[in-house]
Protein backbone atom coordinates (compact mmCIF):
# COMPACT_ATOMS: atom_id res chain seq x y z
CA UNK A 1 0.00 0.00 0.00
CA UNK A 2 2.87 2.27 0.71
CA UNK A 3 4.50 1.37 -2.44
CA UNK A 4 1.65 2.35 -4.29
CA UNK A 5 1.42 6.30 -2.47
CA UNK A 6 5.00 6.02 -3.12
CA UNK A 7 4.20 5.71 -6.66
CA UNK A 8 1.51 7.95 -7.06
CA UNK A 9 3.41 11.05 -5.46
CA UNK A 10 6.16 10.39 -8.42
CA UNK A 11 3.70 10.35 -11.06
CA UNK A 12 2.08 13.64 -9.48
CA UNK A 13 5.07 15.14 -9.13
CA UNK A 14 6.59 14.27 -12.83
CA UNK A 15 3.03 15.63 -14.34
CA UNK A 16 3.56 19.00 -12.17
CA UNK A 17 7.30 19.26 -13.60
CA UNK A 18 5.68 18.20 -17.09
CA UNK A 19 3.55 20.98 -16.66
CA UNK A 20 6.34 23.62 -15.60
CA UNK A 21 8.06 23.12 -19.12
CA UNK A 22 6.73 25.98 -21.71
CA UNK A 23 7.77 27.69 -24.62
CA UNK A 24 9.48 30.29 -23.40
CA UNK A 25 7.20 32.64 -25.54
CA UNK A 26 9.19 36.09 -25.12
CA UNK A 27 11.49 37.82 -27.89
CA UNK A 28 14.83 37.54 -28.13
CA UNK A 29 17.73 39.94 -28.22
CA UNK A 30 17.04 42.29 -31.03
CA UNK A 31 19.33 42.99 -33.75
CA UNK A 32 20.80 46.17 -33.04
CA UNK A 33 22.41 48.80 -35.35
CA UNK A 34 25.47 50.20 -34.50
CA UNK A 35 27.79 52.81 -36.20
CA UNK A 36 30.34 50.99 -38.68
CA UNK A 37 32.51 53.91 -37.86
CA UNK A 38 32.87 53.63 -34.02
CA UNK A 39 33.90 50.25 -32.13
CA UNK A 40 30.87 48.10 -31.54
CA UNK A 41 30.72 45.53 -28.50
CA UNK A 42 32.48 42.68 -30.32
CA UNK A 43 35.86 43.85 -30.11
CA UNK A 44 38.90 42.01 -30.83
CA UNK A 45 42.66 42.86 -32.12
CA UNK A 46 41.77 42.80 -35.14
CA UNK A 47 40.81 44.97 -38.58
CA UNK A 48 37.63 46.04 -37.37
CA UNK A 49 35.04 48.14 -39.03
CA UNK A 50 36.14 51.65 -37.73
CA UNK A 51 39.51 50.81 -39.08
CA UNK A 52 38.15 50.26 -42.35
CA UNK A 53 36.26 53.92 -42.30
CA UNK A 54 38.83 55.58 -40.55
CA UNK A 55 41.47 54.24 -43.26
CA UNK A 56 39.81 54.57 -46.30
CA UNK A 57 38.21 58.38 -45.00
CA UNK A 58 41.89 59.65 -44.01
CA UNK A 59 43.66 58.02 -47.37
CA UNK A 60 40.90 59.32 -49.68
CA UNK A 61 41.64 62.71 -47.90
CA UNK A 62 44.83 62.87 -48.27
CA UNK A 63 45.07 61.95 -51.72
CA UNK A 64 42.53 64.81 -53.22
CA UNK A 65 45.32 66.79 -51.50
CA UNK A 66 48.26 65.50 -53.86
CA UNK A 67 48.18 67.89 -56.71
CA UNK A 68 49.81 64.94 -58.96
CA UNK A 69 47.03 63.02 -58.48
CA UNK A 70 44.11 65.83 -58.71
CA UNK A 71 45.05 68.74 -59.91
CA UNK A 72 46.58 67.63 -63.32
CA UNK A 73 45.72 69.48 -66.86
CA UNK A 74 44.38 65.70 -67.44
CA UNK A 75 42.87 63.83 -65.13
CA UNK A 76 44.65 60.92 -64.48
CA UNK A 77 43.34 57.46 -65.19
CA UNK A 78 43.46 55.74 -61.91
CA UNK A 79 42.97 51.66 -60.76
CA UNK A 80 41.91 51.02 -57.31
CA UNK A 81 41.25 47.41 -56.73
CA UNK A 82 42.37 44.65 -54.33
CA UNK A 83 44.54 42.86 -57.11
CA UNK A 84 47.86 44.07 -55.89
CA UNK A 85 46.62 44.99 -52.46
CA UNK A 86 48.04 42.03 -50.27
CA UNK A 87 47.45 40.64 -46.65
CA UNK A 88 50.24 39.10 -45.29
CA UNK A 89 48.69 40.26 -41.94
CA UNK A 90 47.27 37.64 -39.01
CA UNK A 91 44.31 39.12 -39.75
CA UNK A 92 41.45 37.30 -41.63
CA UNK A 93 39.44 39.83 -43.83
CA UNK A 94 38.36 40.47 -46.89
CA UNK A 95 41.00 42.88 -48.63
CA UNK A 96 37.66 44.22 -51.07
CA UNK A 97 36.04 45.53 -48.16
CA UNK A 98 38.95 48.48 -48.20
CA UNK A 99 39.62 48.64 -51.57
CA UNK A 100 36.16 48.74 -52.73
CA UNK A 101 35.29 51.62 -49.68
CA UNK A 102 38.68 53.67 -51.20
CA UNK A 103 37.49 53.45 -55.00
CA UNK A 104 33.93 54.92 -54.12
CA UNK A 105 34.85 57.27 -51.87
CA UNK A 106 37.27 58.66 -53.94
CA UNK A 107 35.04 58.53 -57.45
CA UNK A 108 32.40 60.36 -55.29
CA UNK A 109 34.38 62.92 -53.93
CA UNK A 110 36.98 63.74 -56.56
CA UNK A 111 34.29 64.92 -58.96
CA UNK A 112 36.38 64.65 -62.41
CA UNK A 113 39.54 65.45 -60.55
CA UNK A 114 40.47 61.83 -61.14
CA UNK A 115 39.23 59.09 -63.39
CA UNK A 116 38.58 55.91 -62.46
CA UNK A 117 39.18 53.00 -64.48
CA UNK A 118 37.48 49.40 -63.55
CA UNK A 119 40.14 46.92 -64.32
CA UNK A 120 37.94 44.32 -62.07
CA UNK A 121 34.97 44.52 -64.83
CA UNK A 122 37.33 44.03 -67.97
CA UNK A 123 36.19 40.73 -68.91
CA UNK A 124 32.47 42.29 -68.35
CA UNK A 125 33.31 44.83 -70.46
CA UNK A 126 35.37 42.99 -73.20
CA UNK A 127 32.50 40.35 -73.60
CA UNK A 128 29.65 43.30 -74.65
CA UNK A 129 32.91 44.69 -76.81
CA UNK A 130 32.45 41.48 -78.41
CA UNK A 131 28.92 41.01 -79.14
CA UNK A 132 28.61 44.62 -80.50
CA UNK A 133 30.84 43.93 -83.34
CA UNK A 134 29.86 40.68 -84.27
CA UNK A 135 26.59 42.38 -84.28
CA UNK A 136 24.87 39.92 -82.28
CA UNK A 137 23.86 43.21 -80.41
CA UNK A 138 23.72 46.86 -81.64
CA UNK A 139 26.18 49.65 -80.77
CA UNK A 140 23.95 51.47 -77.71
CA UNK A 141 23.83 55.11 -78.11
CA UNK A 142 27.42 56.04 -77.20
CA UNK A 143 30.23 56.25 -79.30
CA UNK A 144 32.05 53.54 -79.73
CA UNK A 145 35.79 53.34 -78.40
CA UNK A 146 39.24 51.98 -80.04
CA UNK A 147 39.93 50.22 -76.96
CA UNK A 148 39.19 49.75 -72.94
CA UNK A 149 40.99 52.48 -71.09
CA UNK A 150 44.16 52.08 -69.60
CA UNK A 151 45.32 52.81 -66.37
CA UNK A 152 48.06 55.78 -65.47
CA UNK A 153 48.28 55.12 -61.70
CA UNK A 154 47.40 51.90 -60.09
CA UNK A 155 46.83 51.10 -56.03
CA UNK A 156 48.85 48.80 -54.73
CA UNK A 157 49.74 48.24 -50.70
CA UNK A 158 50.44 45.36 -48.22
CA UNK A 159 48.85 44.66 -44.81
CA UNK A 160 51.38 43.26 -41.90
CA UNK A 161 50.81 42.30 -38.63
CA UNK A 162 52.96 41.37 -35.64
CA UNK A 163 51.27 39.69 -33.06
CA UNK A 164 52.16 39.24 -29.34
CA UNK A 165 50.53 36.92 -26.31
CA UNK A 166 51.34 36.81 -22.62
CA UNK A 167 51.71 32.90 -22.02
CA UNK A 168 50.76 33.75 -17.97
CA UNK A 169 47.99 36.01 -18.65
CA UNK A 170 46.64 34.91 -21.90
CA UNK A 171 46.61 38.41 -22.77
CA UNK A 172 47.22 38.99 -26.61
CA UNK A 173 48.60 42.34 -28.80
CA UNK A 174 48.44 42.92 -32.13
CA UNK A 175 50.00 45.85 -34.07
CA UNK A 176 48.67 46.00 -37.48
CA UNK A 177 50.09 47.88 -40.42
CA UNK A 178 48.11 49.11 -43.96
CA UNK A 179 50.30 50.76 -46.57
CA UNK A 180 48.84 51.96 -49.32
CA UNK A 181 51.01 53.27 -52.36
CA UNK A 182 49.88 54.35 -55.97
CA UNK A 183 52.27 53.44 -59.16
CA UNK A 184 52.69 55.37 -61.93
CA UNK A 185 51.83 52.64 -64.73
CA UNK A 186 54.88 53.81 -67.12
CA UNK A 187 57.46 54.15 -64.92
CA UNK A 188 56.52 52.21 -61.66
CA UNK A 189 57.45 55.49 -59.68
CA UNK A 190 55.43 55.39 -56.47
CA UNK A 191 53.68 58.77 -56.73
CA UNK A 192 51.80 58.74 -53.63
CA UNK A 193 52.13 56.96 -50.51
CA UNK A 194 49.93 56.48 -47.39
CA UNK A 195 49.87 54.42 -43.91
CA UNK A 196 47.48 53.59 -41.23
CA UNK A 197 48.65 51.53 -38.33
CA UNK A 198 47.66 50.55 -34.87
CA UNK A 199 47.80 48.38 -31.88
CA UNK A 200 45.42 46.99 -29.92
CA UNK A 201 45.95 44.48 -26.84
CA UNK A 202 42.64 41.90 -25.09
CA UNK A 203 42.54 39.34 -22.63
CA UNK A 204 41.26 36.82 -25.51
CA UNK A 205 40.72 37.52 -28.94
CA UNK A 206 37.45 36.90 -30.57
CA UNK A 207 37.13 34.80 -34.17
CA UNK A 208 36.99 36.86 -37.55
CA UNK A 209 35.18 35.15 -40.59
CA UNK B 1 29.34 86.90 11.76
CA UNK B 2 32.23 83.77 11.61
CA UNK B 3 28.96 81.58 11.43
CA UNK B 4 27.90 83.52 8.14
CA UNK B 5 31.48 83.93 6.80
CA UNK B 6 32.45 80.26 6.40
CA UNK B 7 29.32 78.82 4.33
CA UNK B 8 29.66 82.02 1.84
CA UNK B 9 33.54 80.98 1.68
CA UNK B 10 32.41 77.67 1.35
CA UNK B 11 29.67 78.06 -1.46
CA UNK B 12 31.79 80.70 -3.75
CA UNK B 13 34.69 78.22 -3.47
CA UNK B 14 32.46 75.27 -4.90
CA UNK B 15 31.32 78.24 -7.43
CA UNK B 16 34.46 78.49 -9.00
CA UNK B 17 34.71 74.50 -9.28
CA UNK B 18 31.94 74.05 -11.50
CA UNK B 19 31.91 71.39 -13.90
CA UNK B 20 31.90 72.11 -17.66
CA UNK B 21 29.48 70.60 -19.62
CA UNK B 22 30.20 69.37 -22.82
CA UNK B 23 28.84 71.09 -26.05
CA UNK B 24 26.53 70.92 -27.41
CA UNK B 25 24.45 73.24 -24.69
CA UNK B 26 20.86 73.43 -25.90
CA UNK B 27 18.03 74.95 -23.97
CA UNK B 28 15.34 71.77 -24.19
CA UNK B 29 12.66 74.64 -23.13
CA UNK B 30 13.36 76.53 -24.76
CA UNK B 31 13.49 73.64 -27.97
CA UNK B 32 9.82 72.30 -26.85
CA UNK B 33 8.58 76.42 -26.74
CA UNK B 34 9.59 76.14 -30.31
CA UNK B 35 8.23 73.36 -31.33
CA UNK B 36 4.77 74.19 -30.73
CA UNK B 37 4.57 76.87 -32.69
CA UNK B 38 6.46 75.87 -35.96
CA UNK B 39 5.07 72.84 -37.50
CA UNK B 40 8.83 71.85 -38.57
CA UNK B 41 12.12 71.86 -37.25
CA UNK B 42 12.67 75.04 -39.36
CA UNK B 43 13.98 78.04 -36.18
CA UNK B 44 11.26 80.65 -36.08
CA UNK B 45 12.90 83.86 -38.00
CA UNK B 46 14.09 86.53 -35.22
CA UNK B 47 14.09 84.30 -31.79
CA UNK B 48 17.27 83.67 -30.27
CA UNK B 49 18.11 80.17 -31.08
CA UNK B 50 17.60 77.62 -28.40
CA UNK B 51 21.80 76.31 -28.80
CA UNK B 52 24.00 77.61 -27.15
CA UNK B 53 26.08 78.45 -30.74
CA UNK B 54 29.47 76.62 -30.98
CA UNK B 55 31.72 78.97 -32.26
CA UNK B 56 33.25 77.53 -36.31
CA UNK B 57 37.07 77.53 -36.72
CA UNK B 58 37.16 75.86 -33.49
CA UNK B 59 37.57 72.26 -31.33
CA UNK B 60 34.60 71.06 -29.02
CA UNK B 61 35.27 69.11 -26.91
CA UNK B 62 31.79 67.08 -26.95
CA UNK B 63 32.68 64.30 -23.98
CA UNK B 64 32.36 64.86 -20.09
CA UNK B 65 35.29 61.91 -19.31
CA UNK B 66 38.11 64.30 -21.03
CA UNK B 67 36.88 67.69 -21.21
CA UNK B 68 38.42 68.48 -18.03
CA UNK B 69 41.72 66.41 -18.90
CA UNK B 70 42.89 68.26 -22.29
CA UNK B 71 43.13 71.42 -24.02
CA UNK B 72 43.19 72.47 -27.67
CA UNK B 73 46.04 75.14 -27.55
CA UNK B 74 46.08 76.31 -31.26
CA UNK B 75 43.99 75.57 -34.20
CA UNK B 76 45.97 76.76 -37.66
CA UNK B 77 44.05 76.27 -41.16
CA UNK B 78 45.79 76.32 -44.45
CA UNK B 79 44.90 75.67 -48.29
CA UNK B 80 46.80 73.05 -49.82
CA UNK B 81 48.13 73.12 -53.80
CA UNK B 82 44.66 71.42 -54.74
CA UNK B 83 42.67 73.83 -52.65
CA UNK B 84 41.25 71.46 -49.93
CA UNK B 85 41.61 72.76 -46.28
CA UNK B 86 44.06 71.19 -44.07
CA UNK B 87 43.38 71.58 -39.96
CA UNK B 88 45.90 71.26 -37.53
CA UNK B 89 44.92 71.35 -34.21
CA UNK B 90 47.42 70.37 -30.89
CA UNK B 91 45.96 68.98 -28.43
CA UNK B 92 47.63 69.10 -24.68
CA UNK B 93 47.17 66.16 -22.51
CA UNK B 94 47.07 67.94 -19.10
CA UNK B 95 46.92 64.92 -16.93
CA UNK B 96 49.68 62.61 -15.53
CA UNK B 97 48.49 59.47 -17.46
CA UNK B 98 48.06 58.74 -21.09
CA UNK B 99 44.85 59.17 -23.12
CA UNK B 100 43.32 58.14 -25.88
CA UNK B 101 40.99 60.39 -27.59
CA UNK B 102 39.61 61.17 -31.12
CA UNK B 103 38.60 63.89 -33.51
CA UNK B 104 37.05 64.44 -36.40
CA UNK B 105 35.95 67.67 -38.58
CA UNK B 106 33.01 68.57 -40.06
CA UNK B 107 33.89 71.34 -42.97
CA UNK B 108 31.24 73.87 -43.98
CA UNK B 109 30.69 76.32 -46.69
CA UNK B 110 30.22 79.99 -46.93
CA UNK B 111 26.47 80.02 -46.07
CA UNK B 112 27.20 77.63 -42.70
CA UNK B 113 26.23 74.38 -44.24
CA UNK B 114 27.90 71.13 -44.51
CA UNK B 115 30.03 71.13 -47.14
CA UNK B 116 30.71 67.22 -46.79
CA UNK B 117 30.05 64.50 -44.86
CA UNK B 118 32.06 65.10 -41.35
CA UNK B 119 35.69 62.86 -41.69
CA UNK B 120 35.57 59.63 -40.08
CA UNK B 121 37.19 59.44 -36.29
CA UNK B 122 40.68 60.04 -35.97
CA UNK B 123 42.63 58.15 -33.25
CA UNK B 124 45.16 60.18 -30.96
CA UNK B 125 47.39 58.83 -28.39
CA UNK B 126 47.66 61.63 -26.08
CA UNK B 127 50.87 60.59 -23.95
CA UNK B 128 50.98 62.10 -20.44
CA UNK B 129 51.78 65.81 -20.14
CA UNK B 130 52.38 66.15 -23.71
CA UNK B 131 50.72 68.07 -27.42
CA UNK B 132 50.05 65.87 -30.29
CA UNK B 133 49.09 67.35 -33.20
CA UNK B 134 45.79 66.54 -34.79
CA UNK B 135 45.31 67.12 -38.65
CA UNK B 136 42.38 66.62 -41.55
CA UNK B 137 42.22 67.25 -44.72
CA UNK B 138 38.58 68.48 -46.47
CA UNK B 139 37.39 66.84 -49.61
CA UNK B 140 36.17 69.68 -51.23
CA UNK B 141 38.39 72.96 -52.69
CA UNK B 142 36.98 76.13 -53.05
CA UNK B 143 33.79 75.11 -51.35
CA UNK B 144 34.90 74.84 -47.77
CA UNK B 145 34.83 78.00 -45.63
CA UNK B 146 34.43 76.81 -42.29
CA UNK B 147 35.01 73.92 -39.68
CA UNK B 148 34.41 72.29 -36.76
CA UNK B 149 36.56 69.58 -34.94
CA UNK B 150 34.90 67.76 -32.27
CA UNK B 151 36.81 65.44 -29.74
CA UNK B 152 35.74 62.79 -27.86
CA UNK B 153 37.64 59.79 -25.91
CA UNK B 154 38.25 56.52 -27.68
CA UNK B 155 35.92 53.56 -25.89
Amino acid sequence: MRRTHAAIAVIVAGLSLAACQQVDNTAGAPTVYIDPATSGPVKGVGIESQDIVGMTDQMMRDMLSQPRLTNAATPPSVIIDSEYFHNESSSRLNKNTITDRLRIGLNRAAAGRMQFVGRHYADMVAKERELKRQGTVDRGGLPAARAQKGGDYRLGGRITSLDSRDPRSGAMQRYSQIVFEMIDLETSEIVWSGIYEFAKSAQDDIIYR
Amino acid sequence: MRAFLAPLLGLLLLGGCSGMEPAPHCDMGRVSSQRDLVPGPAMIPGEPSPLKEMPLNSASIIDANIINKVHVRAITARRTATGTVEVVAQVVNCTDFPLNAEARTQFYDGALSPSEPASAWRRLALPARAVTGYHEFSIGAQTVEHYLIEMRETR
